[in-house]
């Protein structure tokens, strides 16, 4: 029985008197002598019970890379923040960041090395564990052995790197499912850099297609920064928003307009089209096959094709002259088509038009460490890992920071491909798909017990590496840090030069005393540099200057033919809090309600009522959304902040495994996505999926949760704010 | 870091306050020993409570400790001008004098188990809170004590307001009612001296 039919069966009424199972631990009450209150056996020097101190480490929750400060009380941590001390986030962090406590207290943790025994993992010891991993690693040798990772920076990254070298291999597959891989392959090659630093702050307008870059983006902390510099200007920076699903950062804009999906880059050419013949812009620079592309947008045919009133457009493209400089930006929305190259690139060429580049896009320079930068994942990784895989040229593979059993589309066949896997090894913190599937499993201390160095991908003007320090002892004896882990790895392979490091806080130590001086300070005093740094949590690098190039490649028509056809296109739409699903395990995200729809802890298909009344849908009916791969049933909520032509089912839920919280709960929408790739980067084109709709039950306002939207029992039948009985109440606290 | 700072101030506050109140009680024993002369009176809260009795681990005689051997509560719940709670004194505090004293009586014969074992001995929790909650010894004893140069070492009778007279108990017996009502009629009382009266100066 899930959650939901449970509520049902409870009703709602009654719901708290029957749920024994959430009632609260019976050691937490004010009766006298039920408590234990143990003291120290000796008291740790400058520890003081009750008063709080403040560390400084790194936050891992996504792959930004913020720095935080954490409270620390008799040995435990309790809550985070930012670190005013890094300029990326400027002491500020986001619910994702808050919630990182959760999923190191979680009950679901991995606390002993597993291996597989048959169709089931039992446990067993780190001997036996590294042994193992001695002999099935020695027995593989080239490409035939692999990492498979998220975004990995720092000096855990150099050392997959090291690790990688010394097996032999070139094979690091990175993996993220919230990435900008297509849009970073335009940068290249119209700016020179694949992430040149965005500057929303100096700009007077932003013209966004589809980027969430305060939702579910690769820095949403470092962005949403940025974009209260941009709101608070004496002139107030004007946000205008182009995607076919409101997003939070939607959600915030001045002006929001849907657009049929896929056919962003029409619209851009469209723009350019006004700028370059009716407003008279100089051209310079566009090369003639562009140009001819741009003649062939007109505004009525952009219209037509967008779905975007012409007027509309209009307005955009006069206010985008009289504000400069301004900044245009691309989302995966507009990355995730098989024409996703050129519309991304359509839409940066609006950059160049209006001579932004320079302006609002700079140089974000030369790291001095090339070596800690991150590897950023895509999804092409994943489309290369399960061919190689599927045509068994993958002996072993090492899994860590991702989970691709739960986000591969169903059409990759994942599940075979990693059958075909000789051996397995995932180092994990719970229970995930993948790790379900794993020959051998290491449990890793969570980040909040951990070394390591952060290096953001997206740097402020002050480019920095952040230093993680574990803010408690290990919960888990057994667990040990993926710097550890990796050490002992590299010891089995090589351990003349690995051999002298104790464990990676020394391996640390001593990479922070190869420092050069000029980043250390100028102190020559390594105990001083590293006390300084532990306290600051940030290394101060200045990344030398670059010059960022404004060119304008020549790209293809972005306009593909499915975007004339009728019919629904999904939007698996990520967003802040569950994002990738990484963090349906912690109840506080999946209890924030999404910030459009306001659902919790559950999934839900977003349609925009005009068309659902086509299809003979009513509100919180129960649908089949399928595609050509599968199909999903879940509720519909009709929001006229959708395109009429789009259908959303937000990332995050429909887990497998991933412990109790997790399990069960909605659907995965990434499951029923076609394979289809950008044509020109390979990557997967998430956003073009056709679907039917149809209903297959009806309206039930009991059996999904919204909040704030006036239905329902407010607690939801939880006891987030428990009772007791008068007479208790007395006995316990007299009369 | 700014919470060390504002807790090393505090205690060059204290350390002052505690000789400022140690000379003037000197002063005081010898003029007039009968009153003891602080700088501003205060109401002490009212009501009683019929705690129940609480099996302790050891059954620590507060009475020796207090009455017989005159030991300051702060000398063993040392965090209480320090921090929101009083803290349980470490093991090795206990073990600091028991080492020597007492050894073949049964109680310190358990106490040494628990020091050998490594292990401290599972206090059972007497006086509680709820978590919304916020009480602090800290300012308490500073305006109770310290800026009231009130002789430390009778610093017992302020503990008493809210823990009782410990000193005429073994383990420690819940006798004051310690709910919202016995903490307002106090600040209500003590209003003139700056109790505070706000809804947040508790539940925040």
């Amino acid at each position: 029985m899930n959650r939901r039919n449970f509520l049902k069966t409870m009703g709602w009424g009654g719901a708290g008197a029957a749920l024994t199972g959430c009632d609260l631990p019976t050691t937490i009450t004010l009766e006298e002598g039920k408590e234990e209150v143990v003291s120290y056996l000796m008291p740790e020097e400058y520890v003081i019970p009750g008063v709080g101190v403040w560390y400084a480490s790194t936050c891992t929750q996504c792959s930004a890379g913020c720095a935080i400060h954490g409270r620390v009380r008799e040995g435990r941590v309790l809550k985070l923040e930012g670190n005013p001390e890094a300029s990326l986030n400027n002491g500020k962090i986001c619910m994702m960041g808050q919630a990182g406590v959760q999923g190191h207290y979680s009950p679901d943790r991995v606390t002993k090395p597993m291996v597989r025994n048959g169709d089931t993992l039992t446990e067993t010891s780190w001997d036996n564990a590294m042994a193992l991993l001695q002999e099935k690693l020695g027995a593989v040798s080239g490409d035939r052995f692999a990492w498979f990772t998220g975004t990995i920076s720092g000096h855990q990254s150099a050392l997959v790197s090291n690790h990688l070298d010394a097996m032999g291999s070139k094979q690091h597959y990175v993996h993220e499912v919230v990435n900008n891989s297509v849009s970073q392959a335009v940068n290249r090659d119209m700016f020179g850099e694949a992430n040149p630093r965005v500057r929303i702050d100096k700009a007077a307008m932003v013209v966004s297609f589809g980027a969430d870059f305060m939702g579910a983006s690769l820095s949403p902390v470092h962005y949403a920064g940025q974009y209260a510099k941009f709101r608070t200007k004496k002139e107030r920076g004007l946000l205008v928003q182009i995607e076919s699903k409101m997003s939070l950062t939607g959600g915030s804009a001045d002006l929001w307009l849907p657009i049929k999906p896929g056919t962003e880059g029409v619209l851009a050419l469209g723009m350019a089209n006004l700028l370059l013949n009716k407003i008279k812009v100089s051209d310079a620079g566009i090369p003639n096959g562009v140009r001819k592309l741009i003649d062939e947008y007109d505004i009525s045919k952009v219209a037509k094709i967008t779905g975007v009133a012409g007027h509309r457009i209009q307005r955009v493209a006069q206010l985008l002259t009289e504000r400069s400089p301004s900044l245009v930006l691309a989302g995966p929305s507009v990355e995730g088509h098989a024409h996703g190259y050129a519309s991304v690139a359509a839409v940066m060429m609006l950059n160049h038009i209006l001579g932004n580049v320079g302006k609002t896009i700079e140089s974000s320079g030369q790291f001095p460490f090339p070596q800690l930068m991150a590897k950023q994942g895509g999804t092409a990784d994943l489309l290369a890992f399960a061919e190689a895989a599927k045509a068994e040229k993958l002996d072993a593979v090492v899994f860590y920071g991702s989970n691709p059993v739960y986000s591969a589309p169903k059409a990759l066949e994942l599940n075979e491909a990693m059958n075909k896997v000789g051996f397995k090894v995932a180092i994990s913190q719970f229970m995930d798909e993948t790790t379900e599937v794993a020959d051998l499993v290491l449990p890793v201390a969570s980040y909040l017990e951990d070394w390591g160095t952060q290096v953001p991908m997206q740097q402020s003007e002050n480019s920095a590496i952040h230093v993680q320090q574990p803010l408690m002892e290990k919960l888990y004896e057994d667990s040990k840090g993926l710097g550890d882990i990796l050490l002992s790895l590299l010891k089995q392979r090589n351990n003349d030069e690995y051999g002298k490091f104790e464990d990676y806080y020394a391996y640390l130590r001593n990479a922070f005393a190869a420092m050069p001086a000029a980043v250390k300070n100028n102190t020559t005093n390594n105990n001083e540099f590293w006390n300084n740094t532990l306290q600051k949590g940030v290394i101060d690098v200045a990344s030398s200057g670059g010059k960022l190039k404004s060119t304008v490649v020549s790209f293809a028509d972005p306009v593909s033919e499915s975007a004339n056809a009728d019919g629904l296109t999904l939007v698996p739409s990520p967003r802040l809090g569950l994002y990738d699903g990484r963090h349906a395990n912690l109840p506080w995200l999946q209890e924030a309600p999404d910030q459009i729809s306001k659902v919790v802890w559950d999934s839900w298909a977003e349609m925009h009522p005009t068309t659902a009344e086509k299809l003979g849908i009513s509100n919180l009916d129960l649908v089949e959304v399928s595609s050509a791969q599968g199909s999903v049933t879940l509720r519909v909520v009709l929001l006229k902040s959708m395109h009429v032509d789009a259908v959303a089912v937000p990332l995050g839920q429909g887990h497998e495994a991933y412990g109790r919280y997790a399990k069960g709960l909605g659907v995965n929408p990434l499951q029923i996505l076609d394979a289809t790739t950008d044509n020109k980067t390979g990557e997967l084109a998430m956003y073009s999926t056709r679907v039917t709709v149809k209903s297959v039950g009806p309206a039930d306002s009991l059996s999904i949760v919204r909040m704030g939207t006036g239905s329902g029992d407010s607690q939801a039948g939880r006891k987030l704010v428990a009772t007791v009985p008068v007479e208790q109440l007395r006995r316990t606290e007299g009369s | 870091m700014a919470a060390n700072n504002r807790s090393a101030n505090l205690n060059v506050q204290h350390r002052k306050g505690f000789v400022l109140a140690w000379v003037f009680g000197m002063v005081a024993l010898l003029l007039a020993p009968a009153a003891i002369a602080t700088k501003y009176d205060v109401n002490a809260p009212t009501g009683t409570h019929e705690g129940e009795d609480v099996a302790q681990p050891i059954e620590f005689p507060h009475n020796i400790h207090v009455k017989d051997n005159g030991i300051n509560c702060m000398y063993c719940h040392t965090y209480a001008r320090r921090s929101k709670v009083a803290g349980i004194p470490p093991t090795s505090k206990c073990m600091g004098c028991h080492k020597v004293i007492a050894t073949d009586k049964p109680r310190i014969k358990k106490l040494t188990e628990f020091w050998t074992n490594k292990t401290p001995p599972p206090w059972k929790k007497v006086h509680d809170l709820p978590d919304f909650v916020h009480f602090t010894h800290e300012i308490h004893l500073k305006k109770l004590v310290f800026d009231r140069d009130f002789p430390v070492e009778n610093v017992k009778e302020v503990c008493a307001f809210c823990h009782g007279e410990l000193e005429n108990m073994t383990v420690a017996k819940k006798v004051k009612p310690l709910n919202m009502g016995f903490c307002v009629g106090c600040h209500i009382a003590n209003k003139e001296l700056g109790a505070p009266g706000d809804c947040w100066k508790c539940h925040k």
